[in-house]
Formats: structure tokens, sequence, C-alpha cells
């Protein structure tokens, strides 16, 4: 059996004992399916059980209940094989050898992945080219920047050329300079240009909205919610969204008394302090909202605006994708 | 990509070349650390002098009547210095092959290693050959010194016997470097049983004094260790030591601890592999 560039999970659980009685349930009976070329994200905050997800699929876990393909292949009898045809990108900068440069790297792992001897310069070439590290190539990766390295990651993983990617927090802690590159990587070159199926977790918003087919809200271990970017927010009941942009200290907690919101999130980016409320009729709660938070805090801008995935995942599960 | 792993022979060619770039790898890690690297060629001659001054000070020069009629052998100095040279091999299992998987979890590289499509134990099989690559010209180096300038003679027709016993242990050891290495990856503090297993060994193992001196249960325990056999074989076909046991024996015996080892290494590791995977422990150092 070999469907190539397909994920299928049904039904998997991952739960961890924590003493004797305690448990965290990391993954909770999830279940779907990614078709060959697709990219699909898994979006949700820190500690959802994205990152053990992917290491079920990857085989660094073994799951407690449920199965999972890849590729066609059962990650529990072929794991050899599972491993052969997915690149899985994790670990950011940590998963290369400092000590070592980008070349030494790379043909490390390609001996790991048995590339054949006569392709190996030829594809290492190639890939440092196309990430532009060319002029890095014999330098030592602890000298490189960040970015760079999660440059030379993305090479490691597409090292064996594989058809399935698993991408894990892909532009975590990267300026916005490296962040633009890795993702438009992704999406233009390994997508859209070589085909690759993707399986990308993020709890940015809007990476997972700009890069992804499909989506899956993921929260403490369940998924919430499951479709394209666009229908997931023509899913919200209300269409339209007051944001309000201040600066102080805001507690979600002194907009208890709103009876017309939907939901009220407060969210902090850049020092800056972001409410935003879901309503079908913003002008009706616009001053008494705009009072609440004068009372804390100076505001900076006003605007009606249309939800975004993090007004859909708050909407869904209450919690915001930056908790965690 | 290939669709498929491929036959047997494509798959032992697959492993056999991961394995020399793990070992390749190591090197190039190891030589960017240059004092260090210079050190750990010193530091056996270091280690290795106070057994001689201990025993000049004991027997009041370097022969030994009691110790001729106990081995054969009255150069307390080339009695020793075999028996410390070989010994240094069980760095190569408690230390090398037991951490190999520790420190990649150390350097944050191990669940990226694992990803990959080679069996886990290949790690620690690369390892295994790099360190024994480089205890192997530790052992040369501290030979030609040790010999030069003690003026020491040894049997050189019994080399290739003597290095046949000395494969023999070492494969031994190999099963003792994947037990720890497996309880290390998953039950981490498990490195106190390297500690604790390198000190047995080197207590029992007839490094410095004969098998006849150690008290009865220690002596026992002795007769279980690939070590035991591989000194007493080595010093034998480079010195003449008397042996206690016939020849065929001593090949017999450490033939028969390699499968037993080595089975039982892999056996341990397969399950620590699995135990890790279930516990999620593999990450966290």
């Amino acid at each position: 059996m070999n469907e190539s560039g397909h994920i299928v999970v049904q039904g998997i659980y991952k739960i961890f004992k924590k003493g004797r009685t305690d448990e965290v349930r990391a993954v909770d009976g999830v279940d779907f399916s990614i078709k060959k070329g697709e990219l699909f994200g898994l979006l949700g905050p820190n500690g959802a059980g994205k990152t053990t997800l992917i290491k079920c699929i990857s085989t660094l876990l073994i799951p407690d209940d449920g199965s999972v393909t890849v590729g066609g292949y059962d990650i529990y009898k072929e794991s050899l094989e599972v491993r052969r045809h997915i690149g899985v990108l994790t670990g950011g900068e940590r998963s290369l050898y400092w000590k070592l440069t980008p070349i030494e790297n790379l043909r490390y792992f390609a001996a790991l992945y048995g590339v054949p001897r006569k392709s190996v310069k030829n594809r290492i070439e190639f890939l440092l080219e196309l990430m532009g590290l060319t002029d890095k190539a014999t330098v030592r990766v602890e000298k490189l920047s960040s970015g760079m390295k999660q440059k030379l990651s993305l090479a490691r993983v597409l090292v064996h050329d594989p058809p399935i990617l698993l991408v894990d927090e892909p532009t975590l802690g990267l300026d916005p300079y490296f962040a633009r590159f890795i993702r438009d990587f992704v999406k233009n070159e390994l997508n859209r240009r070589l085909g690759k199926t993707i399986l990308l977790t993020t709890h940015y918003m809007d990476e997972a909205d700009e890069l992804c087919e499909r989506i899956a809200f993921m929260n403490r271990g369940k998924i919430e919610a499951m479709d394209t970017p666009v229908r997931l927010k023509q899913s919200m009941p209300q269409k339209q969204v007051l944001e309000i942009k201040c600066q102080g200290a805001l507690d979600k907690g002194i907009f208890d008394g709103v009876r017309e919101a939907a939901s009220i999130n407060v969210s902090h980016d850049d020092g800056l302090v972001y409410v935003r409320v879901n309503t079908d009729n913003p002008e009706v709660i616009l001053s008494n909202i705009i009072e609440l938070v004068r009372e804390k805090a100076k505001i900076v801008s006003v605007r009606v605006t249309v939800p975004t995935l993090e007004d859909v995942f708050v909407h869904l599960t209450g919690a915001s994708l930056k908790d965690g | 990509m290939n669709e498929r792993g491929g036959g047997l022979s494509s798959r032992v060619f697959h492993y056999l070349r991961a394995i020399n770039a793990e070992n390749i790898k190591e090197w190039k890690i190891e030589l960017t650390y240059k004092p260090d690297f210079i050190r750990q060629f010193l530091e056996p001659f270091v280690y290795l002098f106070p057994y001689f001054l201990y025993g000049f000070a004991l027997l009041g020069g370097r022969y030994s009547e009691h110790l001729r009629s106990l081995t054969g052998i009255g150069d307390m100095v080339a009695y020793t210095f075999i028996g410390y040279l070989f010994i240094g091999f069980l760095n190569t299992a408690c230390w090398a092959m037991g951490f190999s998987l520790r420190k990649e979890q150390w350097f944050g590289t191990l669940e990226t290693i694992f990803v990959a499509p080679v069996p886990r134990w290949v790690y620690v099989a690369g390892m295994a050959l790099h360190s024994t690559c480089h205890q192997g010209l530790i052992m040369l180096i501290q030979a030609v010194a040790i010999t030069t300038f003690f003026a020491i003679v040894l049997q050189t027709s019994g080399i290739f016997l003597a290095l046949s016993a000395v494969l023999l242990m070492l494969l031994g050891l190999y099963g003792l470097g994947i037990v720890v290495a497996g309880l290390t990856i998953a039950l981490k503090q498990w490195w106190v049983v390297s500690e604790a297993l390198s000190t047995l060994i080197v207590v029992v193992t007839p490094i410095a004094y004969p098998l006849a001196v150690l008290p009865f249960v220690l002596r026992k325990v002795a007769m279980f260790l690939p070590t035991t056999y591989g000194i007493i074989g080595v010093r034998h076909f480079l010195l003449g030591e008397n042996l206690a046991v016939s020849l065929p024996t001593i090949f017999l015996r450490l033939s028969l601890i390699l499968v037993v080892w080595l089975s039982f290494g892999m056996l341990v590791f397969l399950m620590m592999d699995r135990y890790g995977r279930k516990r999620g422990s593999l990450s966290v150092y």
C-alpha cells in the first residue's frame, strides 16, 4: 500500500502521567485527514497538543490509542518507511550541530537518510543555493544568525526530498525578515511549486490564515473546528468586530457587565493592548466599551473590522491563541 | 526519493553508511575542542604512573618473584601496562556508547536524528566505532611510548591472537554500552549505572593484579566479564602469562559472553526506546 503524500489520523490519544494520580491529556481523540499536496495547519495556543501530535505522526512518540498512516504507511508497523517519507522541522535552531558547518551538517543527514552518494554533492549545493546560504557553506553553524539556522534546518529537512513535511512552529522567535522568507518558502516553493504535503503547526493566526488551505483549531488536546480559513471566519455568528487599540493595563474582567457582545478578547502585542469585541451592532455598544477602556487605558485607535481566525478561536474555545 | 527502503543488502549498506557518518561527525565535533582532544591523549599516561609508582614503592623495583609465581610474569611494569592499556576500551562501552544518546539530548539533536529512517541503535554503533578508533589510537601511542621508555619486549608473534581476544572482548563490551545507552535515554539518572558498572569491572578485572588475589566471590563475578578473558588472553599472547584456563576455553567463553551481552543489550535498548517513546521522555534532558 502506498498513498504517497497522505496523512490519516484517526482517534489518536496521548496521555502523560504526572505523578501517581494526575494525567495530562495532550492529545484527546483527534481525527483528521490531509490530502496529497495540501498545506494543512494546526492552530492553537502553547500547550494545545500540536507538537505532541506531530511527534506521534513522526514516530517519536507512541500514541496510547488510535491509528495514523503517513503516505499509506502505518506508524506502528512501518515506522522506518514512515520516516523515509517525511521531513520533520522541529526543535528550531537546536536541531543542527553547531560545531559543524552547513555542508557537514547536510552531508551527515544525507547519509542518515540514504541519499545516493553520487547525488549528495549536487543536492547539498542546490539546497544551500535555494536557501541563500552558499556563502555560509563552510562557516560553523554557531556563527550563523537564528534566521540562517532556521533556513539551514529547512534545508536539512529537504535533504532527502520527502513528499511529506511536518513543520512545527517554523517562524517562532524569528525576526520579521526571516519569518517572511520562511512563510513564502513554505507556501510558494514547498507547497505550490514542489507539491509537498505539509502539516504546519503554529500559534500565529496570521501565519495560518496566510499559508493554510485548511485549518484545524486545537485546544487542550482536542480539535475544536476544522475548515478553510474563509469558511471558519464565515462561521462566526457576528459578522463585525469592534477593535480598540490602547496603551495601559487592561483586564478582561472589566467587560463582564457588557451584554451586547458575543465575546470579548483582550490581547497584548508590541506594548499595546488590543480589545476585540465580536458583535452585530458595534454602534450600539461603542460608547459603553470606550467608557470602560478609558477608565484604565489611553485609547490609540478605534475601528470596526471583520472577524479574524483569532476571533473564531476565542468564540469557539473561550481561550486566546496567545494563552498557554 | 526512493519509494521503498530496498532489499536487505541495501539496508545493511545504508546502516553501515549511517554508522560511519556518525563516526565522522564525532571526529569533527571532537576536533573543534582541541585542548580537550590533547588532554584525552595525555591523560592515560597520567593515570598509569601512580600504578607504577605504587608498585615501585612496594617492590623496591619493577620485578617481583611473587608476581612471577602467580602469573609467570615478574615485570610489574609490563604486567600492569598491558592490563591498563586494554581496559581503556571500557570507556568506549560505559561512557562513549552509553552516553552517545544522552549527549544528543544535551545538544538538542536527539529527536532530529530519531526521525531519520535508520534503527536507533545505529547511532550507538556509530559512537562505538568512533570511540574504538579513538581509543585504539590512544592505545597505540601509549603502547609505543611505554614499551620504548621502559624497554618492554612484547611477543610480536602473539599480536594477531591478542587482537582477536581484544575484538571479542570489545564486542562483549558493546553489549554493555548499548544497555547503558538505552537506560540513560529512558530513565535519565541511570547514568549512575554506568558509573557503578565501570567501577565494578575495573575492580574485578585483572588489570594490575592477578585474579588469584581477589576474594572468592569477586573471582566468580570476574568469570562473567569479557574484560577478564580479554586481558588474560592479551597478556598471555604478548607477555607469556600463565593461563588458569585453556586458550580454547578463553575464546569460547569470550564468544559466549559476547552473544549473551549483545543480545541482552539489544533487548534492553529496544525496550527502553519503546518505553521512552511511550512516556515522552526523549527530548527531556
